[in-house]
């Protein structure tokens, strides 16, 4: 399995755990600002020495390379999918010309979401490509 | 009806078993890329840039047209 491989499958890892992580504290602690905590777990995507490879691009060769290349674009069409669709369900759900607080805290859990979301993606489409499409 | 699409076939497998029983892991080495590439390229996964091509073809010492292999698919055409 190639480093790029390696990472992929780390990340899917990091990604449920932040999910299940994220579920525990809500369900035990409530729905607040210490849930962001979760989100430092994404801290783990640079612990193995096959992922800091990966993400130096020291072992990638021109396939690899195409790959990683296609995995972001589809982790970054994910991110601009969601985007789009929640500017959209805001506004027909709230209504367009209402005025809306929100809380830091869930601003940048937002952010947070948005990162995991192009994590998740990149890390699955990674791995669907190297199990092998004619162009991968 | 779409047309198929033109394949890239190689004879990887082929010249290295003509070299010696040439590894995945040699020809690797030789043509700079990983293994998972070679395995990848011998499994009709992937079709290489001209510069790897090139590089395969270098190191079995054979030109580029004889490892790789254009053929284009002529799609049937429905009875009149």
């Amino acid at each position: 399995m190639s480093d790029s491989e390696k990472w992929a499958w780390w990340a899917i890892g990091v990604v449920v755990l932040i999910i299940a992580a994220y579920g525990a504290f809500v369900a035990f602690l409530g729905h607040g600002p210490a849930t962001s905590a979760v989100f430092a777990l994404f801290a783990l995507t640079a612990f193995p020495a096959s992922s800091r490879r990966h993400l130096q691009g020291r072992t990638l060769d021109e396939r690899e390379r195409a790959i990683a290349s296609k995995a972001l674009r589809a982790g970054f069409s994910a991110f601009w999918v969601a985007f789009v669709g929640l500017v959209l369900a805001i506004g027909f759900i709230k209504g367009w010309d209402t005025t809306l607080t929100v809380p830091v805290w869930a601003l940048e859990e937002t952010l947070w979401w948005a990162a995991t979301l192009v994590l998740g993606v990149q890390a699955l489409t990674t791995i669907l490509l190297y199990r092998g499409g004619p162009h991968a | 009806m779409p047309s198929p699409e033109p394949e890239i076939k190689n004879h990887i497998r082929r010249f290295r078993f003509d070299h010696g029983e040439m590894t995945q892991d040699q020809l690797a080495k030789q043509a700079g890329v990983t293994r998972h590439t070679i395995m990848a390229l011998e499994a009709g996964k992937y079709f290489p840039s001209l510069l790897l091509a090139f590089r395969i073809a270098r190191a079995f010492g054979a030109p580029v047209e004889q490892v790789f292999e254009y053929v284009e698919q002529i799609p049937d055409l429905p009875p009149r």
